[in-house]
């Protein structure tokens, strides 16, 4: 398969932009990350995973330097473009106002709809296929505050699925699911990586489990930020001591 | 589903006619026979039927503006009145009411309408962003709400200082304003009220998507490709514009707004707001027509304030919510 270049950073600084100041949580990242790439984003809490993965898609400012997106620079894009490029799961909980598990994942397909938000038959298929790919099938149509965690976890990264796009980025997906969910979560993800070429980026704190399905590692600490293939994770100083010796 | 809808729809377009015909026919001390009706009756068509469009159009513009605060703020408890919207256009009227009467601005009977009404939208504006700034900084629904009830008596204590200090004209047509009534729109008035109201209903078509999206939160609705930040800026526009307007010409009115897109998702178990939006222009006219031709005949020959009777709807259902909803 072709290796194209899906996310490239070039000297960018990530963080906030508050009224008066901004603050930089990562600096003068260089990193490129290919179509099929399937990336374990890993680091101790509070070092910038979060903030990484919300610049990626534009909900947090480039404060310096540039990001690209398929070739293109991200300030460039319109939302509604970059909505077919990049799907985000965030930690966040949404849900009130007779929200279902059917609609958050619905609200995938949003950026293909009409600006009525009608829902043709290929939407409806596409969203459908989503909902059985994740399992939820027979939750669909339950509220989504009544949710179970893990439920809810599986429903929102149905909605990615149903995004359609090359670029999956999740921000711990595996926290609330049970242990054989973790693993299909991840069998999954490493199957849109290999199967449809799909550029993953998932942060977790499950450690083995990133090292069994990712083939390669963004190993952040406060000081430093290095892309490695999982290959050489056992031997790199950084991922170790995340791993607190216990890896 | 889709069945269940239409059938639903069509028994509030007939509780709407019900209620039409009740506010027409029943909704003052005098009742009006249908078969008495001619072309020329003073009482029909110079108070009831401009008190039954009236009653319509505040019934849609509050629900509807309700509605979008509660996306906005995704805050099932929104409304104009109790976030002190509606006390916030309440104050600037005050305040026009009482510059105008000092700058003989009312002898020009068009340009005091239309300074009323600018009054009232730039008031309910105000408070708008001002509770937008302040919900950033608290996470908490409740808080939020509480923080507009202060608001509200801030507005209303501002409001009974400028009654103390003001002549006694002024004083009793703001005070009469002021509880709130369907029943003060002329025609003509509603020449101005109609059209405006149309308009900022209609500018709603643009924003089907966004009122979905917002629902999801900030961050969602940006990466599903909705400009959560501009969406927002004009939705707070139509709402405020709503608000205004109807405060305008009835006064406050109270929970309305809060009350209908309650009761609408109860009605319709979807998350569409399209449908929301059609189904709160539907029953809050209903509301408003039933509560005026209940207020005006409840008790014979005495014509209860229409605040009353939305207060006795509309709060019950917040408490109701309040225990039913113990997580948002």
């Amino acid at each position: 398969m072709d290796k194209k270049e899906c996310i490239v950073l070039k000297d960018a600084t990530l963080g906030y932009k508050k009224t008066n100041a901004s603050i930089s949580i990562l600096k003068h990242l260089n990193l490129t990350f290919y179509c099929g790439d399937f990336v374990g984003v890993v680091g101790v809490n509070g070092v910038g995973k979060s903030t990484l993965l919300k610049s990626l898609c534009g909900l947090l400012p480039v404060l310096e330097g540039e990001i690209f997106i398929d070739q293109q620079h991200i300030s460039k894009l319109l939302l509604n473009e970059l909505a077919k490029k990049i799907a985000i799961v965030l930690t966040e909980k949404i849900g009130g106002f007779n929200l279902t598990a059917y609609d958050a994942v619905a609200a995938g397909q949003m950026p293909y709809t009409n600006s009525f938000n009608r829902l043709e038959k290929e939407n409806q298929l596409i969203i459908d296929e989503a909902i059985k790919t994740c399992g939820i099938t027979a939750h669909q149509y339950k509220l989504l505050n009544e949710l179970s965690d893990g439920l809810f976890q599986k429903t929102i990264i149905a909605k990615a699925l149903a995004q359609q796009t090359p670029i999956m980025l999740l921000d711990e997906p595996s926290a609330f699911l049970d242990y054989a969910s973790k693993h299909d979560l991840f069998i999954l993800l490493k199957k849109l990586a290999d199967e449809e070429n799909k550029c993953v980026l998932a942060s977790s704190h499950d450690l083995d489990l990133l090292l069994k399905y990712c083939n390669k590692l963004l190993v952040i600490s406060n000081t430093s930020i290095e892309l490695i293939p999982v290959s050489e994770a056992k031997t790199n100083k950084v991922f170790l001591e995340i791993g607190g010796g216990f890896i | 589903m889709e069945k269940n809808t239409t059938i639903k729809f069509l028994i509030l377009i007939c509780l709407l006619i019900v209620a039409c015909f009740l506010s027409l026919f029943f909704g003052g001390s005098e009742h009006i026979n249908f078969g008495e009706l001619s072309s020329n009756n003073f009482i029909f068509w110079h108070i009831r039927f401009p008190k039954t469009i009236t009653a319509i159009i505040a019934g849609c513009t509050l629900s509807v503006s309700g509605l979008i605060l509660q996306i906005i703020f995704r805050n099932p408890l929104a409304g104009p009145f109790v976030l002190g919207i509606s006390s916030g256009a309440s104050l600037m009227v005050a305040i026009s009411i009482l510059a105008g009467s000092a700058l003989h601005l009312f002898s020009v009977f068009f340009i005091g309408k239309a300074f009323i009404v600018l009054s009232a939208i730039t008031g309910s504006l105000l408070i708008t962003f001002l509770i937008l700034g302040i919900s950033k900084k608290v996470n908490s629904n409740v808080v939020l709400l509480l923080i507009g009830l202060m608001l509200s008596q801030i507005c209303g204590a501002v409001q009974t200082a400028l009654e103390y200090f003001s002549d006694a004209n002024s004083l009793k047509s703001f005070v009469i304003w002021g509880m709130g009534s369907l029943a003060n729109t002329t025609n003509f008035d509603l020449l101005i009220y109609l059209p405006i109201a149309l308009i900022s209903l209609l500018a709603l078509l643009f924003f089907v998507k966004p009122l979905n999206a917002l629902l999801l939160g900030e961050n969602y609705a940006q990466n599903v490709g909705i400009n959560f930040k501009s969406s927002r800026f004009y939705l707070i526009l139509i709402s405020s514009l709503l608000t205004g307007l109807t405060t305008a010409f009835c006064g406050p009115i109270a929970f309305i707004g809060t009350a209908v897109p309650i009761l609408s998702r109860m009605v319709f178990k979807s998350s569409k707001q399209q449908l929301h939006v059609s189904s709160c222009l539907l029953i809050g006219s209903i509301i408003l027509l039933l509560s005026d031709a209940l207020a005006n005949s409840a008790i014979s020959n005495i014509s209860l304030p229409i605040n009353m009777i939305t207060t006795f709807i509309g709060a019950p259902l917040v408490i109701y919510l309040m225990f039913k909803n113990k997580t948002w």
